[in-house]
């Protein structure tokens, strides 16, 4: 293999590593303030004992996503000095506002949100807990600029190969940075409902009955059943987006050879990519041009204009996309049912019972599979360039010997092994124990042995359950 | 201020905020990954402690890295490619060493009893790695980026004396935040590695006017040296100060628990600026200039208003959360 392509399995290593973990820690924060600010509204203690356990998976998240973020900007200058250099002038605004607008905010705050809860006000706690999950999702709102900007590049012109800035609205709100940003949001929305799911119905499978767990169960699962819809329409108008900007990406995701009215939706082929048509096909008749034009007669674009005089492909490849696309909608829709179920179920009889419990607790990891497939549609279909239109994946590599890469390649992949299994042990083995121990939080400030300074007395409740 | 012109004076203000930024990251980080590797000389018990001198703060220290490599990145992106893919190993090995010493923290206090050993080790390494590798890189950048076998022989000696120099100032931080017997081992350990802090940093104030000749006028011409004088003179100072302070200490009443690491700090600083005297106007050593590598002057100016209203506002909450956690160290917990 040569250097190119272990430089970009290595970068795809890293970002899937990478996004497994703020996908979680963005909502979460949320929803550990959620908990924080029912505490402080109601005083029932339920809601502090749902806290202090995810608390810690996001503590543990937020490590395991802030050593492997730092990875990647270190990347950018190994392995592919080309980008910096071609459109540093404006990657680079963009990813300084990231650090400064987030980076030191969730870092700094995190260390009172973790431990500040005796040393600071519950008013003061509560705050942390908020410009936490602000930094996250102001961290998201940065790299999503300009991960869309790449897909949908504008605002500047080229001199002497250079991208220069001429209009940073432009760059900040171009065409697709809307729909990915509320795309990936709610992603992290949904990966949350279902891990918090997933993780209480261990806890509930484990004879776990205290109020925090089925708290945690309850909201987890309402969450869950009220973003899927909006992430389907989300979905949706993502799609429509990269239709009109990046054709050739849907027509990959569609596995759609020709243009032409009446595409059919596939359920299933197999592309072959050398003679250019599917195996397999089962598809509904007319369905692509329904949902992509809302119309039968829809013209769909079909990947066979992407293909230069001379035979070069100027399409992304299709098998990938083709069943990354379709795991993630098989997911979303698995989501759809299992939450709205859940929900059902919840409101019937007040709790689960132990065939949904086995179906929800593999569901945990529903989120991280439809994150990842969902990511690898867009980015494999932004291929061949890097910057659609302005810089080819190619021409940003380092030249580096592909036995360097190799080498560290299989370094980080290790690595990685070995804190996945790691990371998904420990919050199992967290679950596991919580179970046997109900009650996560101390009784409260008036707990014998417990440093007397007023921790909580200029908290925001004042009918602070004790 | 008419004929000010900015656009020439931006990238020589980013180089500033950079060199600020590795400053701060040297003293804030140097202190974690001091006391990572530090950790196995610790019973149990004191290694629980040693963590939760650090543990409130080390992520925001680690960010200082991330905000001078995004520095580097953004402000000087051809300098970024260069630097970073000649000491492509070394940015491997700090990267996996960092990966290892962050989530050290969060699995040693999470995993059971039998398992704890497996992180309080992946603690030590990571931030071992971490430590061998900077220093690795700053004699192979004081060398002017030659990767031949001399140059590594060279940038090996830094990267032990930066461990120990790391191991220092967190031995210093420890006797700030610690008391008891763990606070007698912490100024047995400071003494310890001070020697080789000064053995690194004279073989490098030697090494870099021998291998450039430019580097050699710029210290070793006159009037400059007499200018230039205070520098060596107020670090071996500090060095003799030190020394005799850490002999006595720890001193009654815990007074002057912060001394130690405020004179390491100054330390640090002076090498620093040294440094900086010795590559100025270099961002490449020898090779390439601030003012070639730098960014467009309107992308640096967008990055600067934000910079100039973000920086002060990041200080001060920094500060406050390290009051805080002010005081002795005591065992953390989440609620």
């Amino acid at each position: 293999m040569d250097a190119l392509l272990l430089s970009r399995i290595q970068f795809a290593a890293n970002i899937s590593f990478h996004i497994l973990f703020p996908t979680i820690t963005i909502a979460l924060g949320w929803l550990l303030l959620w908990f924080r600010l029912r505490f402080n509204r109601t005083g029932d203690q339920a809601y502090m004992d749902a806290y202090f356990f995810w608390v810690k998976v996001f503590a543990l998240s937020f490590a395991m996503g802030v050593v492997s973020g730092i990875t990647m900007s270190f990347q950018f200058g190994t392995n592919w000095p080309g980008f910096m250099e071609r459109v540093g002038n404006i990657a680079g605004p963009l990813l300084a506002y990231e650090i400064l607008t987030a980076f030191f905010l969730e870092a700094v705050f995190l260390g009172i949100m973790l431990f500040g809860y005796r040393r600071v006000s519950g008013g003061i706690h509560t705050l942390a807990t908020f410009l936490v999950a602000f930094g996250t999702t102001m961290s998201a709102f940065w790299i999503l600029v300009l991960n869309s900007w790449m897909h949908t590049p504008q605002g500047f012109e080229m001199r002497d190969g250079v991208a220069h800035a001429t209009d940073w609205l432009a760059i900040l709100f171009n065409p697709s940075m809307p729909y990915r940003l509320v795309h990936v949001l709610l992603a992290s929305g949904l990966t949350v409902a279902f891990l918090v799911a997933g993780l209480s119905a261990l806890r509930w499978l484990a004879g776990d009955r205290a109020r925090g767990t089925l708290l945690a169960l309850r909201t987890a699962l309402t969450l869950g059943a009220v973003l899927i819809p909006l992430q389907i329409l989300a979905g949706d108008l993502h799609g429509l987006n990269t239709l009109e900007h990046q054709p050739q990406k849907i027509a990959a995701m569609e596995g759609n050879w020709e243009t032409g009215p009446r595409v059919p939706l596939l359920l299933f082929a197999i592309p072959d990519e050398e003679a250019r048509e599917n195996r397999f096909e089962l598809g509904i008749p007319g369905g692509a041009s329904l949902i992509l034009k809302h119309d039968l007669d829809g013209v769909v674009p079909g990947l066979n204009d992407f293909v230069a005089e001379d035979g070069t492909v100027l399409h992304p490849p299709v098998t990938p996309l083709f069943f990354a696309f379709r795991i993630m909608v098989g997911v979303g829709f698995a989501m759809l049912a299992v939450s709205w179920l859940g929900v059902w179920m919840i409101w019937r009889r007040g709790d689960i019972n132990r065939p949904l419990a086995y179906v929800l607790v593999p569901m945990a990891l529903s989120g991280w599979v439809a994150t990842l497939a969902g990511w690898y549609t867009t980015e494999i279909g932004r291929q061949p360039w890097l910057v659609n239109g302005v810089l080819k994946t190619a021409d940003a590599v380092a030249a580096l010997p592909a036995t360097s890469v190799g080498i560290t390649l299989a370094a980080y992949l290790a690595v990685y092994a070995g804190l996945i299994i790691a990371y998904l042990s420990v919050i199992v083995a967290l679950a596991l124990k919580a179970a046997r121990t109900p009650h996560e939080a101390p009784p409260g400030i008036n707990h014998p042995g417990v440093d007397p300074e007023p921790a909580m007395a200029l908290g925001m409740g004042g009918n602070r359950h004790v | 201020m008419s004929d000010f012109d900015w656009a020439l004076w931006l990238p020589y203000i980013f180089a500033a905020l950079m060199g600020v930024a590795i400053l701060v990251y040297v003293i804030l980080d140097g202190f974690d990954l001091g006391i990572g590797i530090l950790s196995p000389l610790a019973d149990d018990l004191g290694k629980d402690r040693m963590v939760s001198a650090i543990g409130p703060f080390w992520d925001a220290n680690e960010t200082w890295l991330v905000l001078a490599v995004g520095l580097l990145l953004v402000a000087f992106p051809v300098a970024h490619g260069v630097i970073l893919t000649t000491l492509y190993f070394p940015v491997a090995v700090l990267l996996i060493g960092l990966i290892l010493r962050g989530v050290a923290f969060e699995f040693r206090a999470k995993v059971s009893l039998e398992a704890k050993p497996i992180w309080n080790w992946m603690f030590f390494i990571g931030s071992l790695m971490s430590a061998l590798s900077q220093g690795y890189m700053l004699g192979i950048y004081v060398l002017g980026l030659d990767t031949g076998w001399a140059s590594a022989a060279f940038a090996l000696l830094v990267a032990v004396c930066l461990a120990a120099a790391y191991a220092a100032i967190g031995a210093a931080w420890l006797i700030h935040k610690t008391e008891g017997a763990l606070q007698i081992s912490a100024v047995k350990w400071l003494r310890g590695a001070l020697g080789l802090v000064a053995l690194g940093m004279a073989a490098i104030s030697l090494a870099s006017p021998l291998a450039s000749a430019r580097i050699w006028d710029r210290w070793l011409s006159f009037p400059e040296t007499l200018f230039l004088a205070p520098l060596p003179v107020l670090t071996l100072a500090l060095f003799v100060w030190l020394w005799r302070l850490s002999a006595r200490m720890p001193l009654e009443g815990d007074r002057l628990n912060l001394a130690p690491f405020a004179a390491l700090s100054g330390i640090f600083a002076l090498g620093f600026a040294g440094l900086a005297w010795s590559f100025y106007p270099y961002v490449v050593p020898g090779r390439i200039t601030i003012a070639e590598a730098a960014s467009a002057p309107e992308s640096l100016a967008i990055i600067l208003v934000g910079t100039l209203f973000v920086l002060p506002v990041i200080t001060g909450y920094s500060i406050w959360a390290y009051r805080i956690f002010g005081g002795k160290a005591v065992d953390l917990r989440y609620d």
